[in-house]
């Protein structure tokens, strides 16, 4: 049965909707404050105490959702909406839940006393939402946070609901609804079920800094040093660009509601992913090509010598470490034998090659371009197997293939290398005692009382007649 | 008329039961309490405003909220816990159920009573287990938390129904639709029932009934 809605009636119900709006929204804020609400009942109700209900009219909550709202009754196409959201203390965000408080218009009641009973029913709406809010899961969280651990924060916008940033298998509710002359008063709530949050603020822990690891402008190869920008600001400068880009996500998600979760800048990292492959691919074969340029004021731990590239005990190979007078050279053969029998270690090998870069510079680019020139003959050897390589200072030849002998030559050349290592001693001297045993100054009478045959002997050699 | 009915099924531990009843009891009461009326001379009335209050569970994990009347809160405690004692005692089997039920009267006639007339009853069918250890504890504790969350949403879901409610009564009806004996709350009518051996027990009938005789003779 329809009967006639008048101005008047369509005013109050305006009225009543805006401020159940208006209440609505501080019961869902005043909800996720995290402190348990209490409000008195009163005998006599004030110009505040709408459907009959103490709810407190919090400044700022009531000034946002004024400024929203613009003056205007609450809107049939969009809803006003409240997004509770989780901030923990590194800045990571979560949208926990949305609220929706919307009017379908097609839907009219149109039943006589409408008024009345419109302003009590809404009374039981806002009970209800009062009850909803409780027991929905960022309940628990709100009561939880700390400023040490993570803030609920919240959003009120005037626009579809975005629920596409509630993650998986989020759920909604319908807490109420209200036939009304001007359609359906419909209060629902969408909200997160998977609480995982993804940390998205990386700035300052090592997975950052390794990204920086592959950074294309460090590669040696690219050849794209720049002398005026130390090692060192390379680092910040990377950072500095995921921390713009978090703020920026941040800043989208707190006040561009069209937005989903911000993208995390491990995402991003991972963009750079085949970049971030090319890069290491770069830095092996550069390592491996420069085996002896290990620089003087570098740090000669290199443990990523690809084990088909290390140079064999060639012949005087040991007179390279021995120039360097490195303390450190018995550390680098086990270093390198660690290399071989593990070629794995390549990706932190480029990390410390990354290290003695930073620090050395100079000595570095030099070597560079001997090694790309190299690379080629030393690829072309590099599949032929090595089975040994010294790890003390005995020079020791086992199973060796010279790269510039072939196979039946290398032993010739071997024996010859030992002989000229170790020569022989003289004949005269084998018979020697031993140093320790002779006493010296007893030797020396010996001669001094032997002197004049001596010179006997040695005037006999000059006088006589050179048969020769 | 038929009243509506809703019933609710919970398994929970014994200490948790009157938090479980409470909550749900309190939920339905907020939704079925209005402020105190007060009269003017000219018959006309302005309503009060209705305070609530957040309740934390000790048992069950779990918050509620109830109207703000510390008289109301006692005598629903008084009632679950009388519940809760024959529930948990030695004679009873563990299962139970109580109801609150909020009904109208009809103006009595010459020396009869006022008829009452229930039009909508929660029933809270409770059955109890026992846990060994504090791990089983504190799963049930969540469960059942989650068990209740489903309830409240579903006595919201229904309280938002256009169903049935009794009409705003005149100033000398008050007394047959609300219950004002509270100072600062006016709920709907409402008594709580409750039987402890179970729904099909011939004894729970039998003290239904002498409950019922005696509540009748009180009135």
């Amino acid at each position: 049965m329809a009967m006639k809605f008048s101005n008047q009636d369509k005013k109050d119900l305006d009225k009543f909707i805006k401020f159940l709006a208006q209440k609505s929204v501080q019961l869902i804020v005043q909800s996720r404050l995290g402190e348990k609400v209490s409000t008195p009942c009163k005998p006599h109700s004030t110009g505040t105490d709408w459907f009959n209900l103490n709810i407190i009219d919090l400044p700022d909550v009531l000034f946002e959702t004024k400024r929203v709202l613009n003056g205007e009754v609450l809107s049939t196409c969009l809803p006003l909406c409240v997004e509770i959201s989780l901030r923990t203390a590194e800045g990571d965000q979560m949208v926990l839940e949305t609220w929706s408080f919307g009017i379908l218009p097609e839907r009219c009641d149109w039943s006589p006393r409408i008024v009345n009973t419109v302003y009590n029913r809404m009374t039981i709406m806002l009970k209800s939402l009062a009850s909803v809010t409780r027991v929905l899961p960022a309940y628990k969280l709100s009561r939880k946070q700390g400023e040490d651990t993570f803030v609920i924060c919240y959003r009120i916008y005037m626009d579809e609901p975005q629920i596409h940033c509630l993650g998986e298998g989020y759920k909604c509710v319908r807490v109420a609804q209200l036939y009304t002359p001007v359609g359906l008063l419909m209060l629902s709530v969408a909200y997160r079920t998977k609480m995982t949050i993804s940390p998205t603020h990386t700035d300052r822990d090592s997975i950052m800094l390794k990204s920086d690891h592959f950074n294309t402008n460090l590669s040696p190869k690219n050849g794209r040093y720049d002398d005026t920008r130390g090692p060192d600001n390379t680092v910040p400068s990377t950072l500095s660009v995921a921390k713009e880009g978090q703020l920026a996500c941040r800043n989208v998600t707190k006040l561009g509601p069209d937005n989903p979760v911000p993208s995390t800048p491990s995402l991003a990292k991972e963009g750079h992913l085949p970049c971030r492959y090319d890069t290491n691919e770069d830095k092996i074969t550069s390592l491996s090509d420069t085996m002896k340029k290990i620089g003087a004021f570098a740090d000669c731990k290199k443990k990523d010598f690809e084990s088909e590239l290390i140079i064999p005990n060639a012949p005087f190979s040991r007179l390279f470490t021995v120039s360097k007078a490195s303390p450190k050279s018995v550390e680098e053969n086990d270093l390198m034998e660690n290399a071989i029998n593990d070629c794995r270690t390549t990706v932190d090998s480029v990390e410390e090659t990354k290290e003695s870069e930073r620090l050395t510079e100079e000595p570095e680019i030099e070597p560079k371009t001997v090694s790309n020139g190299n690379s080629k003959q030393e690829r072309g050897s590099k599949l032929e197997a090595l089975t040994m390589v010294s790890t003390n200072d005995d020079f020791i030849m086992v199973d060796l293939r010279t790269p510039f002998g072939s196979v039946t030559e290398n032993s010739e050349l071997g024996r010859f290398y030992r002989e000229w290592q170790a020569a022989p001693p003289l004949q005269a001297f084998i018979d020697l005692p031993p140093l320790e045993e002779v006493d010296v100054s007893k030797q020396l009478e010996n001669f001094e009382t032997e002197a004049n045959e001596y010179n006997t002997v040695l005037q006999s050699l000059c006088q006589s007649p050179n048969n020769n | 008329m038929n009243a509506r009915s809703q019933v609710f099924e919970l398994t929970v531990e014994g200490r948790q039961a009157d938090e479980a009843v409470a909550s749900i009891f309190h939920t339905v009461l907020l939704h079925r309490s209005l402020g105190k009326f007060f009269y003017n001379n000219e018959g006309s009335y302005s309503i009060g405003t209705l305070g609530y209050t957040d309740v934390d569970c000790d048992f069950i994990d779990l918050t509620y909220v109830c109207c703000s009347s510390a008289s109301l809160d006692e005598m629903l405690k008084k009632e679950i816990s009388c519940f809760s004692e024959q529930l948990r005692g030695n004679e009873g089997t563990g299962m139970g159920q109580i109801t609150l039920e909020f009904f109208q009267k009809k103006p009595s006639r010459w020396l009869f009573q006022p008829e009452c007339i229930p039009w909508e009853v929660w029933t809270v069918r409770l059955e109890l287990i026992t846990l060994n250890n504090e791990g089983q504890r504190q799963v049930c504790r969540e469960k059942v938390g989650e068990l209740l969350t489903d309830k409240i949403l579903y006595i919201t879901e229904v309280m938002n129904r256009h169903e049935y409610v009794p009409k705003m009564p005149s100033h000398s009806e008050l007394g047959l639709i609300f219950d004002s004996s509270f100072p600062d709350v006016q709920p709907y009518l409402f008594k709580v029932n409750y039987s402890v051996a179970g729904p099909a027990a011939g004894s729970s009938v039998g003290s239904s009934v002498k409950k019922l005789i005696r509540e009748t003779l009180l009135l």
